[in-house]
């Protein structure tokens, strides 16, 4: 019975995890996605606002938009940056102003509006940058990963330091 | 040199005056570590990177791990990395090895400040006392495990230890620490890093210590003992020339005496007087991120050797390049070039100096194949012309210095795969081969004169002498275990070292005896031997603050000593001198102010060379399985301050540890602030 117990209670914590992951990891995400932005060349400081971009029509995103939200609160310190956020709703992305970043919700796609905006997406999804809708992809669970896409970094005008390029996957 | 350095600092000073907001070009090590969670390092390839990615078993200690470790040395911290093997022969002295092969003035391991050399190449050791390191502006010591000559050069055969510092352009460091223990133990030390407008940043460190040497109760002659002392400074500044350009200028100053077991397993009084000076430019550019070091150590070592007094005196200079960049999304590489000038007297007998420049070309490339598979493949080769000048002692054979007209000439790679398998599974398998060049002592240096029984004898260097070939094979396997904040390691390897080499002894005559010429004893290439065996780790943290860690590390190694030669004899006997195995177990558990760690290192049996007297030759003795066991209870108050009440070996008053001084029990209270 000793031996049975620990066995199943590891089993059951194993069980939960992925399920809570999507949302309890927003704080995290968004350390990783604030920290990233500052090895950029020039890159932002001091107090920046994220704009949290979400299609209204999917409760997921949305509901991952009020994580984000939740997450940076009054200000989230990340680096050399202070956070502070903005809701932004997909169809608006082509006349948002003064955000230093887009943190693009899972499901939405607004990589041709981010462009012309000259504006960088980060999103949570790693297919988000994988197939060039985002510039940067991060995900701090179970282990920290960057995903760059060169091709719509390049299309925004964002350039990364040479140290950080080196330590994360470009696609 | 010192002129010109100061010079460029000067003109960096001016440059930063009417320059707008900097840019980084050195590694800043806090942010990426805070990035990815988890420390990073340039010490595998020269290219920044993740230190679960890196293509070498690499071992990183954290500042916090030193702060809690209650240690007051070096070799302490690392005698808890798994694998690693450490003889303290004295109260200031230790020999550190990886993974076996551990001997007086042990030569396979590599140790550096910065990637500033502090292994003293003429004798091929690391007089760890003599650092002018402050444990407390140590960000980071990273220990790689296995041969790492395709980036740094000879000697990084066993592995390799290097210290990174604080660097005052990123890091905001200040901590005055006193210590005081048992055995006459004082110890003060300060580290301050400041910044003088938006492009000048410095940190400035000394510190002192001396306690009373362990009690003598293995019949070492007394006057061969010295009771350890230490002082030493270092400053570190980084100037930004340009946005885009950077150059760190780091001196250093130690002033040490410690009692020494010397190559022949003889106890020496030694003194070291040390000093350094290094620049380091470096530059991101659109080719790439370019680095251009040049440095200079310079050392006093004064022995005593054989009864007599012997003064080394040892300069180093270095230069380097380097070009580090990324072509694509997949490929990092570097190529390099570097130069390197060693010299160094004669002694005991004066009268000529031994030196020898190295040339080296080194190139590395890291393909991220996937995104789950990533190969690295490392390469240097090194050209060494060794050169001798001046006079040579009555009695020695008839050669000339242009005996000494030599050139060595040595390949060496590190090739690493690393797969990611998931997100929680990586392999690694690594392949090396890794050139020990024998010292300017093995080289020549050492000359002297012995008397054994009713004869003389000539004790000389050998400039024949062939580098040792150290190939390591291994297979690693990690696995995180998140859920329950852990993880896991098992790896296996395999090793072999061609050209061993053996030490003089009076058991053997290497050169005979002419009309006009002593007999002589020297160094001499007597085999090989053949080392494997299995590293299992794993550590994590509990509920309630509480951390735990534990290591086994199990080597067999197989000396094969070719005809007419003994390793036992030759003091090369290092299939005896190995411990089968060691290990690690420590706890830890840190609730608001309070911090309380305990370690807990073992050894089994094995056997030790030991000589006790002048003139006589080693001989082996046992050593007994034993349990070092350290800790450390601190408390922290406001204002930065913290109080720490620390101790080593704490099982017994004193305990046999190598064939040299027993070690003792040491308590250590600690008042130290920070800012």
């Amino acid at each position: 019975m000793s031996k049975k117990k620990p066995a199943a209670a590891l089993a059951a914590a194993l069980l939960t995890i992925a399920p809570l992951s999507a949302h309890a990891d927003a704080a995290k995400d968004l350390q990783i996605a604030g920290r990233a932005l500052t090895f950029l060349e020039n890159g932002p400081t001091g107090k920046q606002v994220l704009g949290i971009v979400f299609d209204p029509s999917k409760p997921a995103s949305v509901a991952e938009k009020n994580a984000a939200m939740a997450a940076i609160g009054g200000g989230m310190s990340a680096g050399a940056l202070t956070l502070t956020a903005k809701p932004v709703e997909a169809s608006a992305v082509s006349g948002v102003s003064g955000v230093a970043a887009l943190y693009v919700t899972t499901g939405v796609n607004v990589g041709a509006a981010a462009k012309a905006k000259k504006i960088i997406t980060i999103g949570s999804d790693a297919s988000c940058a994988a197939s060039g809708a985002c510039v940067m992809s991060v995900s701090a669970d179970p282990k920290v990963e960057i995903i760059v896409n060169r091709s719509a970094a390049a299309a925004v005008g964002a350039v990364f330091k040479s140290a950080f390029r080196m330590m994360i996957r470009e696609v | 040199m010192k002129k010109t350095l100061l010079a460029g600092v000067s003109a960096g000073l001016l440059v930063a005056a009417a320059a707008s907001a900097a840019n980084a070009q050195s590694i800043d090590y806090g942010s990426l570590e805070q990035l990815f969670n988890e420390p990073v390092t340039t010490s595998a390839t020269g290219a920044p990177q993740r230190s679960t990615e890196a293509p070498v078993d690499m071992t990183i200690i954290s500042a916090a791990d030193i702060q809690r470790s209650g240690a007051t040395d070096l070799p302490t911290i690392l005698s808890r990395v798994a694998g690693l093997d450490v003889e303290d022969r004295g109260a200031g002295a230790s020999d550190v090895s990886v993974r076996g092969y551990n001997q007086a003035m042990s030569p396979r391991l590599l140790v550096l400040i910065n990637g500033r050399q502090v292994y003293l190449d003429h004798y091929g050791y690391t007089a760890w006392a003599t650092l002018p390191v402050q444990l407390s502006e140590i960000r980071q010591i990273e220990v790689v495990k296995g041969p790492n000559s395709a980036l740094f050069g000879f000697n990084a055969v066993g592995g390799v230890v290097n210290i990174i510092t604080v660097n005052p352009k990123f890091d905001n460091t200040g901590d005055i620490t006193v210590r005081a223990g048992t055995a006459g133990y004082g110890e003060v030390s300060l580290a301050k890093s400041f910044k003088v407008g938006e492009r000048f940043s410095a940190r400035v460190s000394a510190g002192a210590s001396q306690s009373d040497e362990f009690k003598n109760t293995v019949g070492v002659a007394k006057a061969l003992l010295n009771d350890p002392a230490k002082l030493s400074a270092n400053i570190d500044t980084v100037t930004q020339l340009t946005d885009k350009v950077e150059l760190r200028v780091e001196g250093s100053y130690s002033n040490v005496q410690v009692s020494d077991m010397l190559s022949n397993y003889a106890y020496s009084p030694s003194k070291y007087l040390t000093s350094s000076l290094k620049g380091t430019l470096a530059a991101e550019t659109k080719v790439g991120e370019l680095q251009l070091t040049a440095y200079q150590n310079d050392l006093t070592a004064k022995h005593v050797i054989l009864g007599q007094k012997s003064r080394f005196e040892n300069k180093i200079t270095v230069v380097s390049a380097q070009d580090l960049f990324k072509i694509g999304a997949k490929h990092t590489l570097r190529v390099g070039a570097e130069y390197r000038h060693n010299e160094v007297n004669t002694a005991p007998i004066g009268g000529a100096e031994v030196s020898y420049d190295v040339l080296a070309a080194s190139a590395m490339w890291n393909w991220a194949i996937t995104d789950k598979l990533a190969f690295t493949a490392a390469g240097r080769y090194d050209s060494l012309d060794l050169s001798r000048e001046g006079t040579f002692p009555a009695g020695s054979p008839p050669l000339g210095n242009g005996y000494w007209d030599r050139k060595i000439e040595e390949p060496s790679y590190n090739l690493g795969l690393v797969w990611r398998a998931t997100d929680v599974d990586t392999f690694k398998a690594t392949a090396a081969r890794g050139v020990q060049v024998p010292t300017l002592i093995d080289l020549g240096a050492l000359q002297a004169r012995v008397t054994v029984g009713p004869y003389t004898i000539g004790l000389a260097g050998n400039p024949t002498l062939e580098p040792a070939i150290i190939t390591n094979y291994q297979l690693t396997y990690e696995r995180a275990l998140p859920a329950i904040k852990a993880e896991v390691s098992a790896k296996v390897f395999v090793q072999k070292t061609e050209d061993v080499k053996g030490q003089p002894t009076s058991a053997q005559i290497d050169v005979p005896a002419t009309l006009v010429s002593l007999p002589v004893l020297s160094y001499r290439n007597i085999g090989e031997s053949k080392m494997n065996g299995f590293e299992l780790a794993a550590s994590g943290q509990l509920t309630g603050g509480f951390r735990w860690n534990a290591d086994l590390t199990h080597t067999e190694v197989d000396d094969e000593p070719n005809t007419g030669f003994s390793a036992v004899i030759r003091t090369a006997a290092y299939g005896e001198t190995t411990p089968e195995n060691r290990g690690n177990v420590s706890f830890g558990w840190t609730d608001g102010a309070w911090t309380a760690d305990a370690y807990a290192h073992v050894v089994g049996q094995h056997k030790a060379y030991a000589l006790y007297s002048a003139a006589a030759a080693p001989n082996l003795v046992n050593v007994e399985a034993y349990t070092a066991i350290g800790g450390r209870v601190a408390r922290a108050f406001d204002h930065g301050v913290t109080v720490a009440l620390s101790g080593q070996n704490l099982g017994d008053n004193r305990q046999r540890q190598s064939a040299g001084l027993e070690v003792e029990r040491r308590l250590f209270l600690s008042v130290s602030k920070t800012w």
